[in-house]
């Protein structure tokens, strides 16, 4: 490999690519794939002893940082470096932190994990733990995923019983073992360090940083948070090596994603692809194609501002720095569709509802602006109620959240907002004016 | 390390909060959540302002702006949360700018926009963080069109404290409150986002610090109960004083309205109490503010007290006085007498040549220590044995301790006073109680903070510190250790060793043997100043108890009841002369010739000296005493019958005659008061029961004041009888049952409270003025049930 640098091959950025290959996702709808014998019998756990016996904990850091995966829980921040920020080993207990919380509307992409391949992700995070020399792992698992629960309970079980959690693993002095542990339905525990709060007993609001959980994570002590599928990825660029996972991507962002999509597409799902994929190929031959006229889609997760669904916006490569420069992210790759014919104002409205709803109360923007004065708002333009200046009310209030708050919950909430006042200005005008949406609003709820 | 906010450059400590540099700067932004004391947590976002910073190149060089040859300044995004952010090495902040005036602008609105705005029903208007923010950052009018948020509004947290959820603008101040300052967690916010509120657990606010909070509530949402629309802000007289309820000399401010005390708040001390003081001390006022008070003098005239003017009082005084031989007059001043009533009462009795005269309650033992320790010393301790029940003697100690716990010393004062944001305090931070040792013949309140402590069987105290000394048990050995190894250590003696001086000569011997300094719990606020001013018997026979068995003939008493002993009462029958000056009617007063009205301890000029050797002022509140007088305004009075300008006539002539003696101008105390070296008094020996089936306990409440303090009486069901629950059954007594019992000759009224914290076979109960902290027996077969506790099915 060491001379290849100058005829690299060209990365994978399409499904098309023949190259590509499910990896992570492999197993994921396979009879019986979330039982221990299934694992091991398609080479479960061999990352992991790879790791512990043959690899120094910093040379799994560095092959980590080597491979440039990116945190897949939304904010993207790369994991080999978050791992090389834990404090130097100094007999304080340290945790690996699995954020398995997930919650963002539009996203279902740890689910699967979690229900169909739970000892892919006990591997990634025996990798983890060991990487950065912590012998307890959480997992923190959002309380609506009971499948997921039982099997991740079942697979911690077994593997405990197999010798792969415990003491002396794959025969050496490394232990480590794992703390199930369920929410019980707040979206804000998402956040680490609310969900850190969460698991210690406590309510769930985010914690001041600094201290980040490296230095000061679950019960003051060192701490990473990751994503599930961040650790499940672990298991193949271990496995694989760093150079095999780079070689998907673009320069700004390497290896798979999941992307999910849902919204009135011919086969809404969650597909693994190579990053720098076009959001074309997602939307139109994956998913094969809106099933009805679509007006925008949303990149990554309600907390995402949309996109008008035009040619310049569907041919952008999904990478990190791509969607930001359009302004929105790459979030948890929860892509939505949102129709032609549905009123963007009401779709807005479960938007803010949604985020009004999950708000933890802590920070005065949020919990008056975003919980309360946002979906009075728009309940009353939705109710005909409009009138002149309500809309620039709407805007003003929302520049006074956006950026102001305590945790990125609220700018989750506004800047969709925003991002639909801009794409969508002549919807609200009309609903203000009118007394009534450009469309014709539906239930939201099929009765 | 230099910062600049606007136009001002500064120069501050690495670790000081932005917002701190504002203020320091003479510039202003507003603010909600932080609290002086209290970890900053960003929550209410008010505090916004833009921030920047120059950033290095790889080289450690400054990133130069081209254009003005200075380092370039990077903003952040968005404005900050001042509190929460630290200040960098050539930081600029801008308070100024339209950007931050409009995030300001916007989070002050959206404080608005769920308030009620009751604020002319609202016992905070006038004194209100929102109103005045409101005022100078709000727009005056409100875009907010819908219903606002409803909620309780009438919300009993406890018997002390109400809330009212909708004027809540959920800063946290009263939530991190008992976390961080006395531990207790006992609120909490419930819910979430815009339906989150304030609520508690269990029922009422288990704390003996939960006042407080309604000082440090931005808004009207925390009301103390006692003074619930009782009065406007700005109707109030505003008296800062200092506390004469313990020996910590702690600060407040009295609120009196038309001549009435409504209210009591924590002042700050920074050397002190800084912004905090207990419940007893902040809900027990109410006593004073009693329509029983005595208003004029009385005459006992054909077997009943008649009211009569000054002159008539003192005129058949001092005819009296003339007849005594020298020695045969006692004169008593209550151990939270200031002192220049001490010093009134010494020129009389020097005047009247007699040497009977003492201040009680005291101990067996000095409470002035050779090593004495500071407040600050205690909260910088590394090592803390505390010997007492010190939460209820001088809860302030308890407090200061907590402040050790958490191993973070007082801050730095700034231009603008206490930080506002010390960015060094943080939400639930590990308490390092392995460094608190706690010793006490029951389980006392700070045992539950202290990694090591030890319930040893009444009056062994002497063993107790023998094993220390001795390093005799493993325990006694650590203990003795820690001590040693601290670089500060700090030993809190109360009541249970200072009763005993040989207890209290070991105690002495271990500190000298560990390097500790000692803080002694006086059994009153100015026990340590009476002691100091030598407002002591000439000779042990002239000590307080002996004036009542029969070395005095005639008795003036200062606050004093002796004749709720059945036994004194019938000695003091036989006196020639029994003067007593009091707040209230008592079984003393029922004997006396002479009944004088007093002043209370809110309504007095003076100093009193605190537990540290502070020299504190006492400032009057505005209140109607009718004709109260100090003791100092006695011997005026007495004076003028006797036609003698006695010295310590007044607070002016015994500030005079202090300033001699103390080098210390007592009209000019700093606020904050002086330390001044102090030697131990001769302390005569008084006699202390070594048996007894009960044991008189300290008692933050005052329980002489009790009946009159209606709220604090609700809160605590009265004067308590504390038991084992298996010492109760036998008894035949059950929880709260109100019984009245004989205790060594006095008539209590208590209510049964059994409690697993006692140890068996002993019985708990607090202390008097007239019976202080020591064994006591206490007679079963008295037991009368007055009221029997209500059983419910
Ligand atoms: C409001 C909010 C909700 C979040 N929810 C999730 C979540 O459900 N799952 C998740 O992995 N990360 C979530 N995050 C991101 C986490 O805070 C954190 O960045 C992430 O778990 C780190 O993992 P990664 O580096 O592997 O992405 C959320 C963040 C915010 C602000
Ligand atoms: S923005 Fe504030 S209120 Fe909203 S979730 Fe974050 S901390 Fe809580
Ligand atoms: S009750 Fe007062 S102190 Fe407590 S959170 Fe509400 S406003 Fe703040
Ligand atoms: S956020 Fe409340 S004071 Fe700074």
């Amino acid at each position: 490999m060491s001379d290849a640098v100058a005829e690299k091959p060209k990365a994978i950025t399409s499904r098309h690519d023949p190259r590509f290959e499910v990896t992570l996702y492999k197993y994921i709808g396979v009879e019986n794939s979330h039982t221990l014998e299934f694992y091991q019998s398609h080479g479960g756990y061999e990352s992991a002893k790879k790791a512990i016996t043959s690899m120094k904990p910093v040379d799994v850091v560095e092959e980590m940082k080597k491979s440039g995966i990116r945190g897949r829980g939304g904010a993207g921040f790369p994991t080999g470096l978050k791992w090389s920020f834990m404090p130097p080993v100094d007999g304080r207990q340290r945790y690996i932190v699995c954020n398995a919380d997930e919650s963002e509307p539009g996203s279902c992409k740890d689910r699967y994990v979690l229900e169909d391949d739970p000892h892919q992700l006990i591997e990634g995070m025996i990798i983890a733990g060991y990487a950065i020399s912590a012998t307890k792992g959480v997992l923190y698992i959002r309380g609506e995923y009971y499948l997921g629960y039982e099997r991740l309970y079942k697979a911690i079980q077994d593997a405990k019983a197999a010798g792969l959690l415990g003491k002396n693993l794959f025969g050496t002095d490394f232990e480590y073992e794992i703390i199930l542990h369920r929410g019980a339905g707040a979206y804000i525990c998402g956040e680490e360090s609310a969900l850190m709060n969460s698991f210690e007993g406590f309510r769930a609001n985010p914690r001041l940083k600094p201290p980040f959980p490296a230095q000061a994570g679950v019960y003051s002590l060192p701490t990473t948070v990751n994503n599930v599928t961040s650790l499940a990825s672990a298991v193949h660029i271990i496995g694989k090596g760093a150079d095999w996972f780079s070689g998907m991507g673009t320069d700004d962002s390497k290896g798979f994603h999941h992307v999910q999509v849902s919204g009135p597409a011919k086969r809404r799902g969650v597909y693994e692809v190579p990053m720098g994929i076009s959001y074309r190929e997602i939307i139109f031959d994956l998913a094969g194609g809106p099933t009805e006229e679509v007006k925008a889609f949303i990149p990554g997760g309600s907390s995402c501002p949309m996109f008008p669904f035009t040619d310049q916006y569907l041919d952008m490569p999904m990478e990190y720095a791509s969607v930001a420069k359009a302004g929105s992210m790459l979030g948890t790759g929860g892509i939505m569709l949102i129709p032609q014919n549905k009123c963007m104002v009401d779709a807005l409205y479960n938007v803010v509802r949604f985020y009004a709803h999950e708000s933890c109360g802590k920070c005065t923007p949020c919990r008056e602006g975003v919980s309360t004065w946002l979906p009075s708002m728009y309940k009353k333009m939705l109710a005909g109620l409009g009138e002149k200046g309500d809309l620039e009310l709407l805007e003003d209030v929302s520049s006074n959240i956006r950026g102001r708050s305590f945790c990125p919950l609220a700018d989750a909430c506004i800047m969709p907002v925003q991002a639909s006042i801009k794409h969508f200005r002549p919807e609200y005008e009309y609903i203000i004016e009118h007394g009534k949406s450009m469309y014709p609003r539906q239930s939201r709820w099929a009765d | 390390m230099k910062v600049k906010v606007n136009d001002v450059e500064l120069d501050l400590a690495p670790g000081t909060s932005a917002i701190d540099a504002v203020f320091a700067a003479g510039y202003d932004v507003p603010y909600f959540c932080s609290q002086e004391y209290m970890s900053p947590i960003g929550a209410c976002r008010m505090c916004l302002a833009v921030v920047g910073a120059p950033r290095k190149e790889r080289d450690g060089s400054w990133t130069m702006d081209e254009a003005t040859g200075q380092p370039k300044i990077f903003y952040f995004p968005n404005p900050m949360a001042t509190c929460t952010t630290a200040i960098m090495e050539g930081m600029v902040i801008d308070t100024l700018s339209d950007v931050t005036k409009k995030a300001q602008g916007g989070m002050m609105e959206m404080h608005l926009i769920n308030h009620p705005l009751d604020c002319p029903t609202c016992d905070k208007g006038g004194a209100c963080e929102l109103q005045d923010r409101a005022y100078e950052y709000g727009s005056g009018h409100s875009r907010f069109i819908f219903d606002k948020r409803h909620n309780e509004k009438h919300h009993a947290l406890s018997e002390l404290i109400t809330l009212d959820r909708e004027r809540c603008i959920h800063c946290k101040r009263c939530v991190r409150y008992f976390e961080e300052v006395p531990g207790d967690e006992v609120l909490d916010f419930i819910e979430r986002g815009g339906h989150t509120f304030i609520g508690t657990v269990e029922e009422g606010l288990p704390s003996n610090f939960s006042g407080n909070i309604t000082d440090i509530c931005p808004v009207g949402a925390l009301l103390d109960t006692t003074s619930r629309f009782r009065g406007r802000n700005w109707e109030y007289d505003h008296t800062r004083s200092t506390s004469l309820d313990d020996a910590s000399g702690s600060a407040i401010t009295i609120d009196a309205r038309t001549g009435r005390i409504e209210r009591i708040k924590a002042a700050l001390n920074t050397q002190v109490n800084k912004n905090w003081i207990d419940d007893g001390t902040r809900f027990g006022h109410e006593y004073a503010a009693s329509s029983d008070r005595i208003k004029t003098p009385m005459l006992r005239k054909n077997g009943k007290l008649e009211p009569v003017t000054w002159e008539e009082a003192t005129l058949f005084i001092s005819e009296k006085l003339k007849k005594l031989s020298d020695n045969q007059l006692g004169i008593a001043l209550r151990s939270d007498a200031t002192l220049e009533e001490g010093v009134a009462a010494k020129s009389l009795a020097e005047y009247l040549k007699t040497g009977q005269i003492d201040h009680y309650p005291r101990y067996a033992s000095s409470v002035i220590s050779a090593n004495p320790a500071s407040f600050n010393d205690l909260a910088t301790a590394g090592a803390i044995f505390v010997m007492a029940d010190a939460t209820e003697e001088v809860p302030m100690v308890d407090l200061r301790i907590k402040d050790a716990l958490k191993g973070v010393t007082p801050p730095t004062l700034m231009a603008h006073g206490v930080p506002i944001a010390d960015l060094r305090l943080k939400e639930r931070m590990p308490r390092k109680t392995n460094i608190l040792s706690v010793a006490a013949p029951y389980r006392v309140d700070l045992m539950k903070y202290a990694a090591h402590s030890m319930v040893y069987p009444t009056g062994t105290e002497v063993e107790v510190l023998k094993q220390i000394i001795d390093a005799s048990t493993d325990a006694g050995k650590a203990l003795k250790e820690s001590l040693s190894a601290a670089e500060k250590a700090v030993i809190v003696l109360g009541a249970f060793v200072l009763n005993s001086a040989e207890a209290s000569k070991l105690a002495d011997d271990l500190a000298k043997a560990t390097g500790a300094k000692v803080m002694k719990l006086g059994a009153m606020a100015n026990s340590f100043g009476l002691e100091s001013q030598d407002v002591l018997p000439a000779k042990a026979d002239y000590s307080y108890p002996n004036m009542l068995s029969g070395s005095a003939k005639a008795l003036i008493v200062s606050g004093l009841n002796p004749a709720q002993n059945a036994e004194v009462a019938q000695a003091l029958l036989k006196l020639e002369l029994l003067v007593v000056h009091d707040l209230f009617e008592n079984e003393t007063t029922a004997l006396a010739h002479v009944v004088l009205p007093a002043k209370s301890g809110y309504e007095k000029e003076g100093t009193v000296v605190n537990l540290e050797g502070r020299y504190l002022n006492v400032n009057p509140a505005p209140v109607d005493g009718g004709q109260a007088v100090d003791f100092t305004g006695f011997v005026k009075e007495l004076g003028d019958a006797l036609n003698e300008r006695l010295e310590g006539r007044s607070v002016r002539s015994a500030r005079r005659l202090l300033k001699k003696s103390l080098e210390l101008d007592l009209s000019e105390l700093p606020l904050e008061g002086t330390i001044a070296s102090a030697k131990a008094g001769k302390v005569a020996g008084l006699k202390t029961n070594t048996s007894g089936n009960a044991l008189l306990v300290p008692s933050m409440v005052r329980s002489e004041y009790l009946n009159r303090n209606a709220h604090l009486f609700a809160s605590t069901g009265g004067n308590a009888l504390r038991l084992h629950p298996a010492d109760a059954a036998s008894h035949n007594l059950s929880a709260h049952d109100v019984i009245s019992v004989s205790v060594g000759g006095f008539k209590r009224r208590l209510s049964v409270q059994p409690s697993e914290s006692v140890p068996e076979g002993m019985m708990l109960l607090p202390a008097l003025p007239d019976q202080p902290v020591g064994l006591v027996q206490l007679d079963l077969n008295s037991i009368k049930k007055e009221q029997v506790a209500l059983e419910v099915a």
